[in-house]
């Protein structure tokens, strides 16, 4: 079994590149695999039920279980061999060009059916579900123009239907404690307990009947026969509806008894049979005829299935195996005429028979087989249905009925058999002035289609051969061991009878077409579902609209007071409700934490009150730096560091941003100010009540004392701050880092899309006849500062670097340390385009995180992500995988601040290349005009 | 204690710098807030024991708890990174860094509303509206 697989994975694999560089000819030398893991299969099915076992997600309980038995065969059959034919039909009927997506989606839908049907894993089934889903929305999708609405369409009900299967899964696999699917059908929840067993057969059923478009979802079908022929005949041969009567097989051992599923199967198959045997009668487009009798068949079939009798269930197979033959060939067959004749209207279409008799031929051989005309095996599998339904358990009227309602609907399947046959080859040729005169298509073409059509016939004659296969299937999908025994003559017994008289009538309703044609041709459907499924969707998204409507706003401050507004009300009920705390531990606070706090107090007030830009961003700095004294105070100094070196480069960058908006805030009436005031207050209460009540309450945290007490022995740094960042929450600090990237990336696409405002024009504060107001000898001091202090800074740097794992340093600090160093060599600069670092920032950025994460496979060495890994000294200077780590962060962080510097420095900002240059030379140009005073 | 009154009072400057409409001021309260949430996360540590939890044999009683520490200082990275994001958004607005979306209010106190200069990708070079001309 597993060969198989393997062998239609490769080919999967292969089939983009064949299909791109063979072309259509790729069509033949993919059906061989296909064709090869058919013969592998059957071998592996020699001996019986076979199961194979891949661990995939553990954690999950999900394996890639597979078990072949005798329903995974048939099914596993029909996809590969339909499957190599449809391959084998597509090297002809396309257009020889490249075709990599278009092989490389239906190899990769054959592997997803062999999948599910193969699967013995209620997660692997649904995978493979969403898979085949997936696979025929693209394959419909991108067939020609105009097919993107039915492909939606498709997906939307298809993937509705998915849904209904995943909570099938869910439900089945907390009830019975496993996703195995053989321990699932064998568990005894399905007779103990009768809301699970109901409530899987609602859910199973929606998504088998969404899947084999069965009423009130079966209008997916006809629309999506807008793809290829390929594509539509392997979506209703042997792929995509199939799936949905697989998965009713699957459960109909355990579900077979269950009133509510027989009572959607056999409801929802017969209307829908109804619906597509006189959709079928109706339509003159032959592709679109095909599509409505798949329908009608997959009703038949449900109904048989919903039945579930072992008999019923045995000539439901028997039917899957004919219809996949006979449709397959129709489907390739109206293919073949639309490319030789040039339409498939059945009213442009007509005397084909003399022009293209081989197709004439095959046509007739399938058409009868659908019509279940003695002795193809049309009619042994309509002969088996007639009887199944005609011993149908119930009442004794019950199942005469069944069998004289399936009657009816086989008279029609006559019908419109008849309707392709006749419409195609029969009645004079027509020769349209100007259109192609139609020639039979070369043996290449009809080739493949011959198999299939020919099969019905020799299947016909020598049903025993199946025997084995059916029998193996029935058991398997009846749940008691069956033996079965196909054969064409039953001796004289109702279904003959009906069959005789399906016969008679289905000629005569022939004979009647031009009448019959007449009474349905008005019939129109009151309610579309096409309609139905639009209206939904169009409803779902103005819903979701309307939804958002009711909080959207590009006023960032509506969304950052909502849920301040939450939090307060929040905590004012804990308040009222009271609390149940520890003491709190005396001794957190010192006479210098009541001078900081008076600072902080300062600082906020400051910025509130601050009437222009360059006051608040100064004044900020006053709680920064008390923040930043307070670290030191409660003995965090890596913490400090930090918080120092960002305070000072957000100043910078604040500086250089500033000249873009204006000097001053607006001022707003008092009036606004009290709501906004009252909320603040409310908010500061809330945060000294939650933070009295929730901390200094315990001693320091258990993970903390392990960081203390065991730290430095199992990393070898004696930082113990440092030694969790690099080492132990290291993975946290990797996730970290990207975040910053990203923010320096996104910096630098915000800014080349959008370009930045531009800058004021400078107040004149300096006389311009001082030398002061000439940029290169103004800068003449801050120079001279920065060429002493810049290696120095980046010394300080590296040697913060080196000692970080040991004592207070580190990636982040000597980064920002190394950042400091630009900032003052930026800021001392003459001008913008001196200033400019040409380092290249997104390497430094990249490579700083790609190096943080090379650190963490380097630790796979030792067993996982991440894991310390010491080497020796260097001097002083531990060489450790957490050194290496640290590196990429530093690289990452230095990588940011140069972004920062480099792109909202400049008054060129955000602009391209070639701006900049264009914009330099309008400059020169403007100074030479301007007149000299 | 002081660091929950510190908390508080910077989460009500926080708060209603957050109710102002320039963007500057918003990111302003980005700031404030930030300073409080990291005094809250540290005071979660207890600031009892004050020792540096620095060296090879230390004591629990006597350090502060580095978990909170090690929090802090990516926290504080990262919010010097998301700062300069939004200082970039506050400058990369149509006129100012007005975040209102009430367009009587910006009309009142502005210039026309102009659209976007754009990248063209043709031309290669920004077209802003109103001086296509000046290739």
């Amino acid at each position: 079994m597993l060969p198989s697989l393997a062998l239609v994975a490769a080919a999967t694999i292969a089939s983009p590149f064949l299909g791109r560089y063979v072309g259509r000819n790729s069509g033949w030398i993919l059906a061989v695999p296909l064709a090869a893991a058919a013969g592998l299969l059957v071998a592996a099915a020699g001996d019986g039920v076979v199961e194979t076992s891949i661990d995939w997600l553990p954690t999950l309980g999900a394996a890639l279980s597979l078990r072949l038995d005798g329903l995974a065969l048939l099914f596993g059959l029909l996809v590969l061999g339909i499957g190599a034919v449809v391959l084998a039909y597509s090297a002809r009927y396309l257009k020889p060009r490249r075709h990599g997506d278009f092989f490389g989606l239906m190899t990769l839908f054959a592997l997803a059916m062999l999948v599910l049907v193969l699967s013995d894993d209620v997660v692997v089934l649904f995978v493979a579900w969403e898979a085949t889903t997936l696979c025929s929305f693209f394959l419909i999708g991108r067939s020609a123009t105009g097919t993107r609405e039915p492909a939606v369409r498709t997906l939307l009900v298809t993937a509705f239907g998915g849904l209904a299967l995943l909570s099938a899964a869910v439900v089945m696999a907390v009830g019975t404690g496993t996703t195995r699917l053989s321990e699932i059908l064998a568990d005894d929840i399905w007779a103990t307990d009768s809301t699970f067993t109901t409530v899987v057969a609602v859910l199973l059923a929606i998504a088998a009947f969404t899947k084999s478009a069965q009423f009130p979802f079966q209008s997916w079908l006809p629309d999506s026969m807008v793809a290829i022929t390929p594509v539509s005949t392997y979506l209703h041969a042997a792929a995509m509806v199939k799936a949905g009567i697989y998965l009713l097989f699957r459960f109909s051992p355990v579900l077979g008894e269950v009133p509510v599923w027989q009572g959607m199967l056999v409801g929802a198959g017969l209307i829908t049979a109804a619906l597509g045997a006189v959709g079928a009668l109706r339509r003159h487009d032959l592709k679109e005829l095909l599509a409505y009798s798949t329908v009608s068949q997959l009703g038949f079939l449900v109904a048989m299935i919903g039945v579930g009798t072992p008999d019923a269930i045995e000539a439901a197979l028997v039917h899957t195996l004919a219809h996949a033959l006979f449709k397959s060939a129709l489907f390739m067959l109206v293919g073949v005429i639309d490319v030789q004749a040039g339409t498939r209207d059945i009213r442009r279409l007509g005397g084909l028979r003399r022009r293209m008799p081989v197709t004439a031929t095959l046509t007739v051989l399938a058409a009868s087989s659908m019509a279940g005309i003695p002795p193809l095996l049309g009619f042994l599998s309509k002969e088996g249905l007639l009887e199944a339904f005609w011993d149908a358990p119930g009442a004794p009227w019950v199942g005469p009925a069944f069998a004289v309602t399936i009657a009816v609907l086989a008279v029609m399947t006559f019908g419109y058999s008849a309707r392709i046959v006749l419409g195609a080859f029969g009645g004079p040729a027509r020769d349209d002035a100007g259109a192609v005169v139609p020639r039979e298509a070369p043996a290449t073409f009809w080739g493949p289609v011959a198999l299939p059509a020919l099969a019905g016939v020799v299947l016909g004659l020598t049903p025993f051969v199946l025997d084995g296969l059916f029998a193996d299937a029935a058991t398997a999908a009846a749940g008691v061991e069956m033996d079965t025994h196909l054969a064409l003559w039953h001796g004289v017994n109702p279904a003959l009878v009906l069959s005789v008289i399906i016969l008679v009538l289905g000629i005569v309703l022939v004979l009647a077409r031009a009448r019959v044609d007449r009474v349905l041709q008005p019939l129109d459907s009151p309610i579309s579902g096409l309609a139905v499924v639009d209206a939904l969707r169009g409803g779902l998204i103005a819903g979701g609209k309307r939804i958002g409507h009711l909080t959207q706003t590009f006023d960032p401050r509506r969304h950052l007071v909502m849920p301040v507004v939450v939090l307060v009300a929040i905590a004012a009920v804990v308040a009222a409700s009271g609390l149940d705390l520890d003491p709190r531990i005396p001794g957190d606070s010192t006479a210098l934490d009541w001078g900081l706090l008076a600072f902080v107090s300062v600082g906020v007030v400051c910025v509130i009150v601050a009437r222009t830009r360059m006051a608040a961003v100064v004044t900020i700095g006053v709680v920064g730096f008390a923040v930043t004294s307070w670290f030191f105070a409660l003995g965090a100094a890596d913490v400090a560091l930090t918080q120092l070196l960002v305070e000072i480069l957000t100043l910078v960058v604040m500086v250089l941003l500033l000249r873009r908006l204006p000097w001053s805030f607006r001022q707003r009436r008092r009036g606004n100010r009290i709501a906004p005031g009252l909320l603040a207050v409310g908010a500061g209460v809330a945060t000294t009540a939650a933070v009295l009540a929730f901390t200094g309450r315990r001693e320091m945290s258990a993970a903390g004392e392990y960081y203390v007490t065991q730290g430095p022995a199992e990393t070898g740094g004696a930082n113990v701050v440092n030694t969790i960042l690099v080492d132990f929450r290291a993975l946290d600090t990797l996730g970290e880092l990207t975040v910053l990237g990203m923010a320096g990336i996104a910096i630098m696409v915000l800014l080349r899309s959008r370009r930045a405002l531009e800058p004021r024009e400078p107040e004149p504060v300096i006389d311009t006849e001082l030398p002061i107001s000439e940029p290169r000898s103004n800068t003449v001091f801050i120079q001279t500062i920065a060429r002493f202090v810049g290696p120095l800074t980046v010394v300080l740097s590296v040697f913060a670097l080196l000692r970080g794992h040991q004592e207070p340093g580190g990636g982040f600090i000597a980064a920002l340390i190394g950042g400091a160093g630009l900032a003052l060599a930026y800021l001392a600069a003459p001008s913008d385009e001196e200033a400019r670092l040409k380092v290249p920032h997104v390497v430094m950025i990249a490579a700083g995180i790609a190096i943080a994460a090379g650190a963490g496979f380097l630790g796979y060495a030792e067993g996982s992500f991440l894991a310390p890994i010491h080497w020796g000294y260097v001097g002083p200077v531990g060489i450790t995988s957490a050194l290496v780590f640290d590196i990429g962060v530093y690289l990452a962080v230095i990588g940011v601040v140069l972004v920062a510097l480099n792109y909202l420095g400049s008054h060129l900002l955000g602009l391209p290349p070639e701006r900049i240059v264009q914009d330099k030379r309008m400059r020169g140009r403007n100074r030479e005009e301007a007149p000299r005073s | 204690m002081t660091l929950a009154l510190a908390a508080g009072v910077i989460v009500a400057g926080a708060v209603y710098l957050f109710s102002r409409r320039e963007m500057m001021r918003v990111i302003l309260g980005f700031v404030l807030l930030s300073h409080a949430v990291n005094l809250m996360i540290v005071a979660a540590g207890g600031t009892f024991n004050r020792g540096e939890p620095i060296g090879k044999d230390l004591d629990p009683s006597e350090v502060a708890d580095p978990l909170p520490q090690a929090f802090v200082l990516t926290a504080i990275v990262i919010a010097f990174s998301i700062t300069i994001f939004m200082l970039v958004l506050a400058i990369t607005g149509r006129r100012d860094d007005d975040v209102t979306d009430d367009p009587a209010a910006a009309q009142s106190t502005a210039g026309p509303d102009l659209p976007d200069p754009r990248w063209d990708p043709v031309s290669r070079r920004v077209i802003t509206p109103g001086e296509e001309d000046d290739a």
